[in-house]
């Protein structure tokens, strides 16, 4: 239960080394269709584009690009192929039953992490991994970096090395994912290595976004409204189809955690303000864009492009009772206790 | 005189005739009228299923005690002290008194009276299964998963004081509950079986006429019907009925089964009201963090809430 983002976007870009290119075969950028595909948009019988089905994010892209990308927005023919090369090996083994280097991940000597992370029982990045040519999910800044303020930057490092180091003292030590509260909607659509599974159901004036990990939940009204005045965790949202193409904005959000997030981009603030756009580009392919603005953390706004795939039909995500079988919180506190009674005075 | 009794033969037939007429006009009257009561024409939605998509809200004491019930002066109440005084002049006791933890809440904290929900008013309780409901009440404070913010289950869900919201889609319909954050997704198409028990229960449904039928099965044992420690075994089976019965009503049918626990299934039933409020919205109630103090302050070096080292 613990551990939920370990590997966090951020620490995938610096482990998964050469995992980041495409496949020749497959798509080289979720942005344009294939054209030889025969998908085509269906509609709903109300008449909206249909985004719905179970949709996750498989890819290997690193969210900021790596230092030996810089100036680099996509991959050679030659990584493409190396990178896929290395994502089927690692799925192999991944199957295997095999930890650390093997399958792309730190070996229990290398974590930061004392008593390491989640094993890769627990982990689920898509069988194997999908292969695109971004080198980050970041687009803008073209750097593919995220612009944080130099507050923010410290906070970041500052939460880096409190992660899964603790001292965990009180409930309110572990980060919010731990606490079975949210990991934010920033990254929802994109992270949950144990839960990532998002499913759209739309109803006439209504899209809902079922997100399997902490059982995070988005109603996202379509008719036209204008935001309410009411802060909540997942802020405000309102939603409206531009052709095909769903875009909601969201604002409103509240921070009731007092507290520097793990995974610090994802943290909401009062100054948050989000814009996605969801564009179905093929029967089992979304680009999924978001536009985050938050002065409080970054100094300008932020884009980043993910692919995101349906999977099939029948897939299903259950039930996430985090806060209900949360036996680690008990546990961690009692750790704390025992690390405070060790300590000299 | 034959003349007049014939007449008057004739006149009594003709007034049966008349009153049988009428009778039968009186009746098939009033059969039409009920029969249109009950066949309320929904609006439909656009594949043409009966509407049920909206913000609704039960408006009873469900929550607090799904059988008929007087007001209680506590949500938690403490044993009556023994009657005192000397024999022939005996001192008034109280026969319930608030639990000391609710006290302070005064008349916030009471219980209101309520009719029951539940058909017959009788919960076939297994013997055995009497003797732990009352052991519930008696715990309340300690037992119910509501307090612990933990999710619901059904049917509980449906008639907890928070609004929950049906997004009717075309083969899943999903219920979202605002207590907790609570969600469960309705397959109107084909599902394997749920591969364990779970909270919210695994809900199959239907159309009959225009009511959906939803089958929940794959409870835990964990959940509860209300605050007064009625239960349920992970045998619980909850075949629920949502029939619209005017635009801004559903009737809400469940049926009760669960062998381990009753001797026979049962029902619960109450109309259902939608939040008519122009942009009315389901808003979070995230209360994990409500809770947490409850559940883990003690547990750690130091107390949140006092600031102090824990003992």
């Amino acid at each position: 239960m613990t551990a939920r983002h370990t590997v966090s976007t951020l620490a995938l870009a610096v482990f998964i080394a050469v995992a980041i290119a495409t496949s020749g075969a497959q798509q080289t950028s979720t942005a344009q269709p294939d054209s030889t595909s025969p998908w085509k948009q269906t509609t709903t019988p109300w008449g909206d584009p249909n985004l719905q089905g179970v949709w996750r994010y498989e890819a290997a892209i690193p969210l900021e690009r790596p230092a030996r990308f810089e100036g680099r927005e996509s991959l050679s023919d030659e990584e493409v192929k190396e990178s896929q090369r290395l994502e089927d090996e690692q799925a192999k083994q991944r199957l295997a039953g095999a930890e650390g280097a093997a399958v792309g991940r730190r070996s229990v000597a290398e974590s930061p992490i004392r008593g390491n992370e989640y094993n890769s029982f627990w982990q689920d990045h898509g069988r194997p991994r999908q292969v695109f040519r971004q080198t980050s999910l970041v687009v803008d800044p073209k750097d593919g970096r995220l612009p944080y303020t130099p507050d923010a930057r410290k906070a970041e490092a500052r939460s880096s090395a409190r992660y899964g180091a603790g001292p965990y003292e009180s409930y309110l030590d572990p980060d919010t994912g731990e606490r079975c509260l949210t990991d934010g909607v920033t990254a929802l659509m994109w992270q949950g290595p144990n839960g990532g599974h998002n499913r759209i159901v739309q109803s006439q004036g209504y899209v809902t976004i079922l997100h399997e990990e902490y059982l995070d939940r988005r109603v996202i009204p379509t008719d036209g409204r204008s935001h309410g005045t009411i802060r909540q965790w997942f802020g405000d949202a309102v939603g409206k189809w531009e052709g095909s193409t769903f875009v909601v904005d969201t604002i409103n959000f509240i921070d009731r955690t007092n507290y520097e997030w793990a995974s610090i981009f994802t943290r909401p603030s009062e100054t948050l303000h989000i814009v996605e756009r969801f564009t179905r580009t093929g029967a089992d392919a979304m680009e999924y864009r978001i536009t985050v603005e938050d002065p409080t953390t970054f100094e300008k706004p932020w884009t980043a492009v993910i692919p995101i795939t349906r999977l099939a039909d029948g897939t299903q995500i259950y039930e996430y009772a985090c806060h209900e079988g949360n036996y680690a919180m008990t546990n961690l506190l009692a750790g704390g206790r025992v690390d405070a009674a060790k300590r000299p005075r | 005189m034959t003349r007049q009794l014939r007449s008057s033969v004739v006149g009594v037939v003709v007034a049966a005739v008349v009153v049988a007429l009428g009778a039968m006009w009186l009746f098939q009257t009033t059969t039409t009228s009920q029969s249109a009561s009950q066949a309320y024409q929904p609006a439909r939605t656009a594949d043409g299923k009966p509407d049920l998509n909206g913000i609704w809200q039960a408006l009873n004491t469900a929550n607090f005690d799904i059988q008929g019930h007087a007001a209680r002066p506590g949500l938690a109440l403490m044993p009556a002290a023994p009657r005192s005084g000397v024999a022939g002049l005996v001192r008034a006791t109280h026969v319930e008194l608030p639990h000391p933890s609710v006290r302070p809440l005064g008349a916030v904290g009471g219980v209101p009276a309520g009719e029951s929900v539940v058909e017959g008013d009788e919960i076939p309780y297994q013997p055995w299964a009497v003797a732990k409901k009352k052991e519930n009440f008696d715990h309340w404070l300690e037992r119910d998963p509501e307090i612990k913010c933990y999710m619901p289950g059904v049917p509980r869900a449906t008639y907890m004081p928070y609004p929950f919201q049906i997004l009717q889609g075309t083969d899943k319909i999903v219920m979202a509950y605002e207590f907790a954050g609570a969600s469960r997704t309705v397959h109107l198409d084909t599902v394997p079986d749920s591969p364990a028990p779970t909270w919210m229960g695994w809900s199959r449904g239907r159309w009959e006429g225009d009511s959906l039928v939803v089958e929940v099965t794959d409870f835990n044992e964990d959940t509860w019907f209300d605050r007064a420690g009625n239960f349920h075994s992970d045998a619980l089976h909850v075949t629920e009925r949502y029939t619209p019965t005017s635009a801004d009503h559903l009737m809400y049918e469940a049926t009760i089964e669960d062998p381990k626990v009753f001797s026979r299934p049962w029902k619960i039933r109450m109309p259902l009201y939608r939040r008519i409020e122009q942009g009315k919205k389901l808003l979070e109630y995230k209360c994990v963090e409500f809770v947490e103090e409850m559940m883990y302050g003690h547990l750690g070096v130091v107390d949140p809430a006092t600031g102090q080292k824990n003992k």
